[in-house]
Order: structure tokens, then C-alpha cells, then sequence
């Protein structure tokens, strides 16, 4: 995203109280905004952010354009709802506290959350659009709670007369189950006139979902660049050698007689036959993993348990894009190198294949640093991988205990 | 006559285009496809199917500063009979202009084009007020014609430089 100095105009007119998207339009909007600044700043360092009011007793700018995310925050508190949004002034302000920053070469934008109706004629809307447009200032308008007859138009009108280029979005958020911030997330709004707010966008989307990170790996990538950087190798050489067996793959899945775990079974023979080198990788990456890992690993396994059926399928298939899954890439990465190159691949489903190494498993967690194998939760755990496992396990315990301890 | 007078520069006078600091120029209405650069780089600019046109309105506010303090003596504006500009104010050394505040301030000089001008006759502009000028606003307030469209064919500056420092000379006597 380009450098940009933007003026958000916060509706906290009375209609901002109605209950229509969760917990009340206000806060609705109030969040939307934290995550724009968020989005602005982090896209480029030297964004500058400033938010004015437009209802209450009159225009009032709440801060002038900074970069400080903790400045634009904490004025977003205690702010009180009242009286009628003052659109026109609202703008004319905006244009002004723009007109006046400090970093002349950064463009102006205006986001302006329009909640109530609009009182104004189309006319006096695209005066002030082209006034916008004259002064090179872009606009973007989110249309949402009330939506009488013409409040649509008018602002789309508005945008309108403002675009210059594309550089004027409006977007119309119907009340409903999503939140505010989900449905702006996927707008140009957002992702703004570039590439920049999508990163931050994407990290925030899997949050809100309910993923434990928006990374690729479950790993900051910033913290620990080894670890993400090990993962992603290993990600791509499974695909690799995936495409590479997959005539093979077709050949044993016509064999198995499982029908609903065929796929899967498909996959275990060549997730077995790629073990050998992935199993080099998986070492360097385990050696990487700290007291967090453990832990997480550990949940991974006990999570890819729970469906191993249908998800080890859904993990193969998996974007590394797609972060809104729990740590799929990790577990399926670890459970490639937990799998020996045991030839007989098929009474098993994927998962317990996994776990029926069972002393492999464990000696996997020896090798983590911070994990103490003395713990009894972590003996607990071991033991219920016993359980799930069946009776030929022991025959395999033999083969990979000999590679299995460093 | 008229082919002449485009090209005639008043006598002791150069033309100031390559001391326009390119980095800093802004125009503001100006349409995407037909931008300041058609008129004032030269080549383009006397390129007569580029021209620099305006957007919402026919207003244009261009900004034009420099490398070094120049002295300003004459203007050329170029520019179709209809659509040319006909309004013309000139602000010495006051940046970031906006449209909002262009009556703010008395211009330090106004012309009205007339059609000479319109084909390339300098316009001599009250020289003791651009004795010192690090950056020129341009505003064009209206056109011949009253349409909403403006079009400029070429800008041109005629002047003189005032003696800065030159770099170059410095290093010659440091030589020594």
C-alpha cells in the first residue's frame, strides 16, 4: 500500500444503538475501526491514522493523523452516543485535517461509516464528491445499519463523483450474522489500493475464526524463522515426491478393501515411502522446537486423533495458505516423519499408523528439549496412544526402535 | 508570425525548464490520462497530441518548484482556443496550495490570456515580484471558452537564474 494519511469519521449517532449487528451497531463499528488502523499501520510504517466524530454536539476530531496504533485506540474509548451525523461537515472536516498533516507526500483518504439515514440531496453529495475529487482525495464509504429508500444511491453516488482511478470503494454491510469487521475484511477497503493490508488482514481473519495463529505453520515466522523455514521445506518436498508417487498411490488404494478409508490408506503409502528423507528434515525441525512446540505437538497428535478419518484426507489437500485449521501443516508434517517405511500400510488408518509407533513417538519426545519424558501427563498421553493402537504394533516396535533413538 | 513567437525568447532570458525539480511537481484536478508531465516536459510538450487537461472542473492548480532560486520574467502558456485557459494566477514561493485557499492570499500576479497568448506569446509577468522565487503555484481559474474542460498545450518559463552556489565550482577551488 502506498503511503497514505487516512481520516476515519466515526457515525455516533443515536441510531448506533440498535442491536442489529452484534452486540450493538456501535460496537460493531468500533471494532471495524481498531482493525482498519491496524491494517493502515502495519502496512506501511509511516501510515498515518486520525479519527474525527461526526454526530454528538457537533464535528469533533478525536485525534489528528498518527502513526501511534496506541493513541488512535485509546481515543476510541468513552466515546458517546447522541444527536444526528453531520455528514457534509463530517467530510469537509476530514478534508481539512488532511489538507494540514504533517507528511505532505503521503496521499488522503477519507473512510467515512455512514449508519444512519441521509438527509442530503444527491446534488449537494456530489458537490462535495467532486470537491474530494479536485483535491485528490479518495474516499471510501461503508453503508450499513439503517438503509431507507436512497441512502444507497446517494452514497453510491457520492463514490461516484469522488473515484478517481478506482481509488474510492463503497461497500453496503446488511445486518446479519457476520461481524462488521469479517465482512470488511474481504473488502477492497481493506486490502486498500495494494497488496499491504492483506497480510494483516488474513492474520486477522484466522483469529477471528478461532485458529491459534494466522501463520502458514502455527509458527511466527518472525520468531522462529528456522523452524517455519524447515516446515516449508519439508512441505515442499512432500509435494513433490507426491506428485511423483502418485501412480503408485493409485495402484495399492485399488488393492485396499476399506472403501471409506481408501483414500487415506492411498496417502499412508506414500507418506510411508517418503519418510526416509522427510524423517532428516522432521530432525532438524524437532531439535528447533522449544517448551511451546511441545505442547503443541503433543495437541496436534491428539487433535489429528480425533479426525483422523475424514481429516487426514482434508490435510493433504490443505492450502499452506489456508490458516483457518488447527496447525494442520504441523501435525501432518510430523506425522510423515513419525511414519516408518513399514511396508504393510494397509489395516491401518492413517492416524493410529502414527501412534502405533508408539516407542518411536516417545523417543521423538525425548528428543525435544524441553519436554521431560518423566511427566506424568506426558505418560498419560503415551498410554492412551497405547490403547488405540492394535495388536501388530508390537511386531513393529522392533524395526523402527532401532533408528528411532538418537 | 505566430510560429516565431513560440519559439522567440526574450533576449538575455533561458528557458527555465531544466531547473523544474521534476520530484516535486503536483497538479491538482488534473485527469490520469492527460497529466501536467504533457505539458511541461520538454518534447511532450510540444507535442500537440498531449496536452494536460482537468478532471471535475476546470479549474487546474499546478505546482512547479525549482532547483534553484530563479528570477521569473515571462510565461508561456499554449493551449486550444476554446478550452485554453484564459484566468491565470501566479503565487511566488508558497507551496502546497489548495484550492480552498487560493483567495486567501493575493496573487503576486494575475494575467488574462488573450488568443497571441494562447499561440505562444510570452506573457511578461510584473518581474519585481519574482525577483526570488523557489517555487511557482499556477492557478487557472477559467477558460476561454466557459466549458468545464480545460486544456493546456505547453507551459514554458522564461527567466533568469539568480547565482547560487555551484557545487561543481566549489570543488574546483578545494582542487587548488
Amino acid at each position: 500500500m502506498g503511503l497514505e494519511a487516512t481520516m476515519i469519521c466515526i457515525d455516533n449517532s443515536e441510531w448506533m444503538r440498535n442491536g442489529d449487528y452484534s452486540p450493538s451497531r456501535f460496537q460493531a463499528q468500533a471494532d471495524a475501526i481498531n482493525l482498519i488502523c491496524g491494517a493502515k499501520t502495519q502496512s506501511n510504517p509511516e501510515n498515518t491514522v486520525g479519527v474525527l466524530t461526526m454526530a454528538g454536539k457537533g464535528v469533533r476530531v478525536l485525534v489528528t493523523p498518527t502513526s501511534d496504533l496506541g493513541k488512535i485506540l485509546a481515543c476510541l474509548h468513552g466515546l458517546d452516543i447522541g444527536c444526528e451525523m453531520n455528514l457534509t461537515a463530517g467530510i469537509q472536516v476530514a478534508q481539512l485535517v488532511l489538507k494540514h498533516r504533517q507528511n505532505k507526500k503521503q496521499k488522503q483518504r477519507i473512510i467515512v461509516f455512514a449508519g444512519s439515514p441521509i438527509n442530503y440531496e444527491k446534488k449537494t453529495l456530489e458537490a462535495i464528491g467532486r470537491k474530494l475529487k479536485k483535491s485528490s482525495v479518495a474516499l471510501d464509504v461503508v453503508d450499513f445499519g439503517e438503509s431507507d429508500d436512497g441512502k444507497a444511491e446517494k452514497l453510491e453516488t457520492l463514490v461516484a463523483a469522488v473515484n478517481n482511478n478506482d481509488n474510492s470503494h463503497i461497500v453496503h454491510v446488511s445486518p446479519g450474522p457476520n461481524a462488521l469487521s469479517d465482512v470488511l475484511i474481504s473488502t477492497p477497503i481493506f486490502s486498500g489500493d495494494g497488496e499491504g493490508g492483506s497480510g494483516f488482514a488474513a492474520a486477522a481473519a484466522a483469529a477471528s475464526a478461532g485458529g491459534v495463529s494466522g501463520f502458514d505453520f502455527g509458527v511466527d515466522p518472525n520468531l522462529e524463522p528456522e523452524l517455519a523455514l524447515a516446515l516449508r521445506i519439508s512441505m515442499e518436498e512432500e509435494r513433490a515426491r507426491q506428485e511423483a508417487a502418485a501412480k503408485k498411490a493409485a495402484e495399492e488404494a485399488a488393492k485396499e478393501e476399506k472403501g471409506g478409508e481408501q483414500a487415506s490408506s492411498s496417502h499412508d503409502t506414500t507418506m510411508s515411502e517418503a519418510v526416509n528423507t522427510s524423517a532428516v528434515i522432521a530432525d532438524d525441525k524437532r531439535q528447533n522446537l522449544t517448551d511451546d512446540e511441545a505442547a503443541l505437538l503433543e495437541q496436534a497428535l491428539a487433535m489429528s486423533m480425533d479426525g483422523a478419518k475424514s481429516s487426514s484426507v482434508d490435510m493433504i489437500d490443505a492450502d499452506m495458505s489456508d490458516a483457518t485449521t488447527e496447525d494442520p501443516e504441523l501435525a501432518y508434517a510430523l506425522k510423515m516423519s513419525v511414519q516408518e517405511s513399514a511396508g504393510d500400510s494397509s489395516t491401518h488408518s492413517g492416524m493410529s499408523k502414527v501412534l502405533e509407533d508408539q516407542s518411536f513417538v516417545s523417543s521423538v519426545l525425548n528428543s525435544l528439549p524441553g519436554v521431560d519424558p518423566n511427566d506424568p501427563s506426558l505418560k498419560d498421553f503415551l498410554a492412551s496412544l497405547q490403547d488405540q493402537s492394535e495388536t501388530q504394533q508390537k511386531q513393529k516396535e522392533d524395526s523402527p526402535e532401532k533408528d528411532g533413538d538418537k | 508570425m505566430t510560429s516565431t513567437a513560440s519559439s522567440s525568447i526574450p533576449r538575455g532570458q533561458v528557458d527555465l525548464v531544466e531547473f523544474v525539480d521534476w520530484s516535486g511537481v503536483e497538479c491538482l484536478n488534473q485527469t490520469t490520462s492527460h497529466p501536467l508531465v504533457n505539458a511541461l516536459k520538454q518534447g511532450s510538450r510540444d507535442d500537440d497530441g498531449l496536452h494536460l487537461e482537468s478532471d471535475a472542473d476546470e479549474q487546474l492548480l499546478i505546482y512547479v518548484p525549482f532547483l534553484q532560486v530563479i528570477k521569473l520574467h515571462s510565461v508561456v502558456i499554449v493551449g486550444p482556443e476554446e478550452e485554453g485557459p484564459k484566468t491565470v494566477k501566479l503565487f511566488a514561493n508558497k507551496e502546497h496550495m489548495g484550492f480552498s485557499n487560493v483567495s486567501d492570499y493575493p496573487p503576486s500576479d494575475s494575467t488574462e490570456l488573450s488568443l497571441d497568448n494562447l499561440k505562444g506569446k510570452p506573457v511578461t509577468v510584473k518581474y519585481v515580484k519574482f525577483q526570488n522565487i523557489r517555487s511557482l503555484t499556477i492557478f487557472i481559474e477559467e477558460n476561454q471558452g466557459g466549458s468545464d474542460v480545460t486544456k493546456v498545450q505547453k507551459i514554458a518559463f522564461l527567466g533568469t537564474t539568480v547565482d547560487t552556489t555551484n557545487m561543481k565550482d566549489l570543488k574546483k577551488i578545494e582542487e587548488h
